[in-house]
Parts: structure tokens; C-alpha cells; sequence
């Protein structure tokens, strides 16, 4: 079998804003410097695409204008993206992505929306747009970046969050949830971009992907001085 | 006597701020106005014999109201201008109190004045310009104002609350749509580009921020590209077509470091013009300045002379003479700019040493996430040296680490700008690509032991 990384990428010419490609990047870097081929192949809107053979999907946010097409245009790849998840393929959805893997988008017009369902939360536009540094706890340790969001997201009782938000506001003004997390789907509202300075979570993702063709993969320790010194640094900036 | 109490009020306040060394003492003018007397900027606008010219678009403000105000100057205007750090409203109102005396006159025959995107829909309506430009939109900030297309929105309520004529760039399909805020949509007048050398163009596409019809949302079909989202599109459904620019560049003669030299058609007729500012994106910034002066009555002649010998403003391409070496000081605050830079500047220079401050103080923005869309991998190879600074001085360090390229660490910029001198050989260029906040820090630190035009922020 090759040993080369197939990473789906979700709408790059619709949800790239706030530097999310920089994920991207972070991902291909930490496979080519431990010797790993890896691949991008884009989903486009109304362009067939075949999710068999990916190993991580990744999408980042966009301007509500580009969310409206996109998501008419994920509902309709519903049940493939679905499967991937019920066979673990880690995937990695920030901001616009991630509202739109819960089960509706309800916008301040009161317009419904509906979603993939893969996350039991359903977003509101809300009034109060939540912008600045964020922090959260997490399975994966502190995460640090940068929220930029009015949609609220609220999760059901049985939905897991990533984390809990220590600075910031996270999925809505109140819970202190911070994303949300069902098998190897995590969603979240972390730009930053949100790989680069959190390493340990970029590596999760690779490490599920390898994990799920070869069971004994394991991922040589990478020198992680210069990540973890930016994110020390960013956790410590006003909000 | 309401007009002349205020007045007495709030410029009592502005020098009492400077006297205490609070800052430049600019907005609290502003502040105070606000309270009593919530007319007075709409008073003294209005007093202002030949009216009021408003600049805004998130790049080039600066540079356009510097070289529209050196035509209006030209032809015998006294042009009363704001600072760049003074672009909100509280500024432009504290720019005109501080410019009049206590009966609410001003020296000034003209206002003209860079406003922020945002604050745009609250200074229109105040000062009642009869001209507003409208250079570009692109991601900036936006951490600050949401989304590109909010921010539009907000300028075109500023527009709709006025009667004033736009300038808009034709190349830039969501600063054309402007046009429909309008009050007379006769009253704009478009510029724009013809054509570029394929060298020029940049073809990296990767950050074009909204090349969606304004009207239908179907990607707009684009038969050339200059950088970014700004070229020549149409949209496929037919809903939403470049406009025709009245000012228009028709060929490019010379495009180097030190300036560029072309021709441009205004009304059909063709002339030669040069700037003294290099790069695409100021093209765009004087074919601005262009059609605002002709609309201003600014003749042809004289609005080109007087573009032929207008050096660029502070800290956005600046030369700097240091310690025998040569500084040239190249703004930077979204992808778009950053990359206008990268590709002018920095790509075409040979080995040359580079230093990156990156602050994220809230006149920079706090999100610093947009490193990660300028395309720094095109140093790669270069043989560039660079040194990362700022109070982000780590992300942009890691940036460049997955760019795969190595950078000297030197968060402090003091400690920076020594480390760039040090490996510049005498009479070499260093190039510095400061956010604002950093650009002004450099500049302090520079002006301790040169002198630099003074600038009050």
C-alpha cells in the first residue's frame, strides 16, 4: 500500500478565510518531515468527489455569503461524509464547517438550515458577535487561538464538547463549551489558524489516519520548541 | 454662540491633553464635540467654502489622500487633511475643531479626509461630502468588522446618506456594486485598468476575496486578473459587469523600484503620467486621486505634475537613511497588502535582508491568523535573511518555519532593527515590514538618532 496521506480539503475557494489553509500546511509539513507522501484533493461545489480513498477531511469558515452555497452543496455528499465518520475518519471542521456538520443553521432571519447531523448541536444567528483570543481545556491539552463568530452553537446533553473555554467565549456567550467532538469528528471555532500553534492536536488527526491502515503506527516526536513557544505567547494576548 | 462655547471647550481639551502628554490629544476634541454640541463637525464641514472629499477602502487611503491633496494644493486649494491613526469619526471631528478658530472658520478652502471602513457610514452623514471614494475592499481585520460583505454594506449606508459623487475602482466587483447606494447612479465616476504585462499580474489567485456576483452570488467569470479579486469578470448570468472606468490606465512604460510610468485615457483622450510610488497597487491609488481631482475641477496638467513629484506616505513606502544604510519601510496589515509587497519588493531584490514586526495591538488587529495567507514561500530560495520581531514575533517565526523558511528571532524591536543593520553592508537596503502599531515603534526608535518628517498620530 502507498504510504501516501490523502487529505480532502472542503470548498477552498469558498471557506478560506481567517488563514484555516494554514492547517493545511501544518498537516503536510508534519507528514513530509517524518518522511510521509501526502496529497490534497479539493472538493469543489457540483464537482464529483470520491471519499473512499481519504484519510483526513479538513474544512475551515467563509463569509456567510459563500456558507449558503456550500451548504446546499454538503447536504447532497450527506451520506458519504457520513460514512466516513462512522468508519473514523478524523476530520477537522473550524467555524463555518462546523456549523454546518451539526443538525441545522437557524440564521437571525429565522430561516432554517439544515446540516449533516454529525454533531447533536444546532446553531442561531445571535446579535453579539464573539471576536477575540480564546483558550480552552481540552482531551489534547490547552488549545489557544482566535474566535470570529455570531452564530451561537448550542449542544444537546449527549454531544461532547472539545473542550472547556478558560478565556473567550467559545460556542455561545454562556455554556463555556468550546466545540464539539464525536469519534474521530472534531468541530471547533478556533482559527488562528488552530493547528499550527497546537500541536498535539495536528498530530492526533495524522496519527488516527495512520492508525486506521496500520494499527502498530506510531509518529516520531516531532521538536515542537517553536509551536509551543507561539502558543505560550498567544494564550497570554488581551482577548 | 453654542458653536463658539464648544469650540472654546473642546480645544481648551485638546491642548490641555497634549500639555499633559497624553497622546496627540486628537480624539478628545472629538469626544467633547460630541457632547455639546452634536452638530458643531456638521457646522464647521458646511463652512468649508469648496466642500469635503471622504477616502476610504482598505488599502491605499493614506497614500490617495496625500496625492489627491497635492493636486487640490496644485490648483491653489488649502486642503485640510487628517493623520492616518485619526481615520475614525471621533478623529475627523477632532481634526476639524483643532483647524478652526473660536467663530467656527477655518483657513482651509477644502476638507479632505481618509475615513475607516466602518465609521465611513458615521462620518458621511456628518460632513455631507460632495465626493466619496471607494479604492477597494479586501480582507483586513476582520476581526473588528465581521465580514467583507458587512463592511460593504456599512459603506454603502454612508453612501445613501449623502448626495455625494463616488469614486469607485471598476476592477473590484464589490466596490462597483457600491455604485447602486448611490442617490444618482450617473454620479460615479469608475477607474480602473486596461491591461497589465503578464509579469505584473500576479497569478496567484489563492486570496481573491469576493469574486462572487454582487447580485446572483455565481462566481464571476474573469477575463483578467491584476492580483487579488481585482481584474476584468462578468457575471455568467448576466446580472453584474465591470463598468467602463472614465479614468483608466492604458498601458504600463516603466515599472521598477523607484516609481512607474504609464499612460492613462480619461474621457478617451490618452496622456503620460509617472508616480514616484512603485507597485500595481498604488496605479490604482493615483488613477484614484485622478478622478476624484478632475471631478474637484483639478486640470489634467496639473494634477499629473504635481503626482510626478508626490513621494509616498509615512512608513508605507519609505526610504529611511540609518547608520550609512538604507531603510526602506513597506506597511503591511492584511494578505492582500502583504502580498503586493512581498511580490514588488521583496521577490525581486536579491538576497535581501528582511525584518517582519508583527504586532497585534488593537490599531493592528488582534487576530494575527492572516500570516497564514500571505504567501511567504515565495521567498523561498532567495537566499533571504530574515529576522522575525514584534509582540507576535513567535507566530510570524512559525509562520516562516512552515514556509520552510529560517528566521533570526528577535521579539523585541529594538534588538531587531540593531540585528538588521548589523548584517547590512554599508550603503545596502534593509527592508522593514512592520504592522502599523510596530511601524510607528520602529520610527520612534529610528527618529532618536535622525531625523524624520515629523508625524503626530
Amino acid at each position: 500500500m502507498s504510504n501516501k496521506v490523502v487529505i480532502a480539503h472542503l470548498y477552498p475557494r469558498e471557506m478560506n478565510i481567517y488563514g484555516d489553509a494554514g492547517n493545511l500546511l501544518t498537516l503536510l509539513k508534519r507528514l513530509e518531515w517524518r518522511g510521509y507522501e501526502a496529497e490534497i484533493r479539493t472538493v469543489e461545489i457540483g464537482q464529483p468527489f470520491d471519499f473512499s480513498g481519504v484519510d483526513i477531511i479538513f474544512g475551515g469558515g467563509g463569509q456567510d455569503r459563500g456558507q449558503l452555497i456550500v451548504g446546499e452543496d454538503l447536504l447532497e455528499r450527506g451520506d458519504a461524509i457520513r460514512k466516513a465518520a462512522a468508519d473514523g475518519v478524523p476530520m477537522l471542521l473550524v467555524c463555518g464547517l462546523y456549523q454546518l456538520f451539526g443538525r441545522a443553521f437557524i440564521t437571525s432571519e429565522g430561516q432554517e438550515l439544515p446540516g449533516l447531523g454529525i454533531f447533536r448541536a444546532t446553531t442561531e444567528g445571535a446579535k453579539q458577535r464573539m471576536i477575540g483570543n480564546i483558550v480552552v481545556e481540552s482531551p489534547f491539552g490547552r488549545l489557544v487561538g482566535f474566535e470570529n463568530h455570531s452564530g451561537a452553537t448550542l449542544l444537546e446533553p449527549e454531544q461532547m464538547p472539545l473542550g472547556k473555554v478558560v478565556k473567550g467565549y467559545g460556542n455561545d456567550p454562556k455554556s463555556k463549551h468550546e466545540g464539539a467532538i464525536t469519534n474521530n469528528v472534531i468541530g471547533t471555532y478556533l482559527h488562528g489558524p488552530i493547528l499550527p500553534k497546537n500541536p498535539v492536536l495536528a498530530d492526533h488527526l495524522l496519527l488516527t489516519a495512520l492508525q486506521r491502515r496500520d494499527k502498530q503506527a506510531k509518529l516520531v516526536a516531532l521538536d515542537d520548541k517553536l509551536e509551543l513557544a507561539a502558543a505560550r505567547t498567544a494564550a497570554n494576548r488581551p482577548q | 454662540m453654542r458653536t463658539a462655547l464648544t469650540l472654546a471647550a473642546t480645544k481648551a481639551t485638546g491642548a490641555a491633553t497634549r500639555f499633559l502628554g497624553r497622546g496627540g490629544g486628537t480624539a478628545l476634541p472629538g469626544l467633547m464635540a460630541e457632547r455639546f454640541d452634536p452638530n458643531l463637525a456638521s457646522k464647521l464641514a458646511a463652512s468649508l467654502p469648496n466642500g469635503v472629499i471622504l477616502v476610504t477602502g482598505t488599502n491605499g487611503k493614506t497614500t490617495t489622500t496625500k496625492l489627491l491633496a497635492a493636486a487640490l494644493e496644485a490648483k491653489g486649494e488649502r486642503v485640510l487633511t487628517n493623520q492616518a491613526g485619526s481615520n475614525l469619526k471621533r478623529g475627523v471631528v477632532s481634526t476639524l475643531i483643532k483647524a478652526s478658530n473660536l467663530r467656527g472658520r477655518t483657513t482651509a478652502t477644502m476638507g479632505l479626509f481618509e475615513v475607516d471602513e466602518a465609521s465611513l457610514r458615521l462620518v458621511a452623514p456628518l460632513l455631507q461630502p460632495r465626493q466619496i471614494i471607494v479604492l477597494n475592499l479586501f480582507r483586513d481585520q476582520l476581526d473588528r468588522y465581521g465580514e467583507l460583505d458587512t463592511t460593504a454594506r456599512l459603506i454603502g449606508e454612508g453612501i445613501a446618506a449623502t448626495k455625494a459623487k463616488l469614486i469607485l475602482n471598476a476592477d473590484d466587483p464589490l466596490v462597483a456594486s457600491l455604485a447602486s447606494y448611490a442617490e444618482d447612479p450617473d454620479n460615479v465616476s469608475y477607474f480602473g485598468i486596461e491591461g497589465l504585462p503578464a509579469d505584473l499580474a500576479t497569478a496567484d489567485r489563492s486570496v481573491a476575496d469576493s469574486d462572487r456576483c454582487p447580485i446572483c452570488n455565481e462566481r464571476l467569470s474573469f477575463s483578467r486578473v491584476f492580483y487579488s479579486h481585482l481584474g476584468h469578470y462578468r457575471c455568467p448570468k448576466k446580472h453584474f459587469d465591470r463598468p467602463q472606468p472614465v479614468i483608466a490606465m492604458t498601458r504600463l512604460d516603466k515599472a521598477d523600484a523607484t516609481g512607474t510610468g504609464f499612460e492613462v485615457s480619461v474621457a478617451g483622450k490618452r496622456h503620460q503620467a509617472s508616480i514616484t510610488l512603485p507597485g500595481v497597487y498604488n496605479l490604482y491609488n493615483a488613477l484614484a486621486a485622478l478622478a476624484s481631482a478632475t471631478a474637484a475641477g483639478v486640470s489634467l496638467e496639473t494634477s499629473l505634475k504635481s503626482f510626478s513629484s508626490t513621494t509616498a506616505a509615512f512608513g508605507r513606502v519609505e526610504t529611511i537613511d540609518w547608520r550609512g544604510r538604507k531603510l526602506l519601510m513597506l506597511l503591511i496589515k492584511n494578505p492582500t497588502g502583504a502580498t503586493q509587497v512581498i511580490e514588488t519588493f521583496i521577490v525581486r531584490a536579491k538576497a535581501p535582508k528582511v525584518l517582519i514586526a508583527i504586532n497585534d495591538n488593537y490599531a493592528d488587529g488582534r487576530d494575527v491568523s492572516w500570516l497564514w495567507d500571505v504567501p511567504f514561500e515565495r521567498l523561498a530560495g532567495s537566499k533571504a535573511e530574515l529576522i522575525a520581531s514584534g509582540l507576535r514575533a513567535d507566530d510570524m517565526k512559525l509562520r516562516l518555519h512552515y514556509g520552510g523558511l529560517d528566521s533570526h528571532l528577535e521579539p523585541e524591536l529594538a534588538d531587531a532593527l540593531d540585528r538588521l543593520v548589523t548584517e547590512l553592508a554599508a550603503g545596502e537596503t534593509g527592508y522593514i515590514l512592520p504592522t502599523y502599531t510596530a511601524m510607528l515603534a520602529l520610527r520612534k526608535l529610528i527618529g532618536k538618532e535622525t531625523a524624520l518628517s515629523e508625524v503626530k498620530v
